[in-house]
């Protein structure tokens, strides 16, 4: 399921970022898939917990595995809302943002927290919810020129028409940053939820 | 429960499993369960300490401590032949019944030794009831069932010679197996055929019977040994709900090889594991959420035993 979800959004991020019409589309066309994969993955928890009554590590197993499949899930969407975004929005704008810096480091704290989950790593975990903060700072940055860049056209431009004109453009590319930041909270839910399996460990829940 | 003990965190397990070795080099099994400290809310209605067991030869409960809070319900799983039974049959010393037994330690009761000389047995057992696994009723009517106890205890007087002295207490009688009843919850099932035979009953029915004619000597602690293995799941989840009930009032202590009951219905577990020795002790959700043991994690996961 997570080798799904990061195919797909590593698509997302790849139509993004070259204005791939095409690309963005299969991205969307291809969510079917991870749904349908979630549900089966979904029932064969909900089978584990009536059939085998899992107790202590299994339970812990199985039931961080099952708040894990949401976060995965949510993130195909974030996915499929990057790649709406690319069928709509005109990326010659805000070149100067640096969405694909924080789509790698959003990519990377996913891909760790399921290495973590696969290889037990607790410590991976913490890292992991700790590098939020960074992913934050970028997206707040990024929001921040934005925003910036339209006041000062209001400032610059009297009639107001010049903001109009980049007010979709504009916002479209809050929404793109804030999906990403969501991507990395998935992250550290997967991190959490990994983290209580290993150590029966609330901390970061 | 002392100081020191209140310090102690929620469910500890120390000591090891490992037989000891001996200056000679020869090895010895350890004969002491790991000491287990559980720290829990209220107080301790039965104290254990270092209570161990021989069958002849056979030691079948290896130095066990352990305290067990009133006013709730106590489970205690393990495999077969891990001291469980023996351990609950110690409670209101049933294990005298066996010639072959032999007990050393210490059981109290509200803070009274309970292998003290002189310790009235009948008594005891009117205080620390028993439940057994299989249902086994009086051959009698369901009323003289439950009224068998207190009129043996001499708690109530029925029968022609009271009638004819005059002491005669009919209405007391009455009112003692209705109220036992309705708080096994057979009541309303037995209300309108108490005069019949009460091996005419289901399983279910017999066994809340028992419970029902446990109930009406005004007990303390109720000790069940596998109450419900013999029957069927609705009959089972009726004495579930019961001993829920139960445990507002009664210090109830359930010997139970199905786990999923004991993660039901207990509020604390305490896990036995092959050789006598009490493994692990603590709440219920903490034993079968996350166990301090890896062998009480393998026993419950399924790994073993």
């Amino acid at each position: 399921m997570s080798d799904l979800v990061r195919d797909r959004l590593d698509r997302a991020l790849a139509a993004l970022e070259t204005v791939d019409e095409a690309a963005a589309r299969d991205v969307i066309a291809g969510d079917d898939a991870v749904d349908r994969r979630y549900l089966e993955l979904e029932s064969t928890c909900i089978q584990l917990f009536a059939q085998q009554q899992p107790v202590a590590g299994d339970l812990r197993f199985v039931a961080a595995s099952f708040k894990i499949l949401t976060d995965l899930e949510r993130v195909a969407d974030l996915a499929v809302n990057l790649a709406q975004y690319t069928l709509e929005a005109d990326r010659k704008r805000f070149a100067e943002v640096d969405l694909s810096a924080i789509g790698d480091l959003a990519c990377r704290m996913l891909d760790d927290a399921m290495t973590a989950y696969r290889t037990d790593d607790a410590a991976l975990c913490r890292e992991v919810a700790a590098r939020d903060d960074e992913l934050d700072s970028l997206c707040q940055r990024a929001s921040e020129r934005v925003v910036r860049d339209l006041i000062e056209r209001e400032a610059a431009d009297g009639d107001g028409w010049a903001v109009e004109r980049v007010l979709d453009d504009v916002s479209r590319l809050l929404l793109i940053v804030r999906d990403l930041e969501r991507v990395g909270d998935h992250a550290v839910n997967v991190a959490a939820r990994t983290l209580y399996m290993i150590e029966s460990d609330p901390e970061l829940v | 429960m002392s100081d020191s003990q209140q310090t102690q965190t929620q469910t500890r397990t120390t000591g090891s499993d490992q037989p000891l070795e001996t200056t000679s080099g020869e090895t010895v099994e350890e004969t002491k369960s790991e000491w287990v400290a559980y720290d829990f809310q209220g107080e301790a209605k039965l104290v254990a300490e270092d209570l161990d067991v021989y069958y002849g030869g056979d030691h079948a409960l290896k130095g066990v401590s352990m305290e067990i809070p009133e006013e709730s319900v106590t489970a205690l799983i393990g495999p077969s032949g891990c001291g469980k039974s023996t351990y609950l049959r110690c409670l209101n010393r049933m294990n005298d019944r066996i010639s072959a037994a032999r007990v050393e330690g210490s059981v109290q009761l509200d803070g009274k030794e309970v292998y003290q000389d002189g310790v009235n047995l009948v008594e005891l057992r009117k205080r620390v009831g028993m439940v057994f696994q299989s249902p086994n009723p009086f051959p009698k009517s369901i009323r003289d069932n439950i009224s068998y106890g207190p009129r043996k205890h001499g708690d109530i007087d029925t029968g022609l010679l009271a009638r004819v002295l005059g002491r005669d207490d009919g209405e007391a009688e009455r009112e003692l197996v209705e109220r036992s009843l309705k708080q096994a919850a057979l009541w309303d099932e037995v209300h309108d055929r108490l005069d019949d035979n009460a091996l005419g009953l289901s399983g279910g029915q017999q066994q809340r019977l028992c419970i029902a004619r446990c109930l009406s000597v005004d007990p303390e602690v109720i000790l069940m040994d596998e109450p419900a293995s013999a029957l069927d799941p609705i009959a089972t989840a009726k004495i579930e709900d019961l001993i829920d009930d139960l445990a507002e009032e009664y210090t109830v202590v359930i010997v139970t090889h199905n786990m999923q009951q004991a993660a039901r219905i207990s509020d604390q577990t305490a896990v036995f594991l092959t050789g006598g020795k009490l493994v692990e002790y603590g709440d219920t959700e903490k034993i079968f959420e996350n166990p301090e043991s890896q062998r009480v994690e393998d026993y419950i996961t399924g790994k073993f035993g």
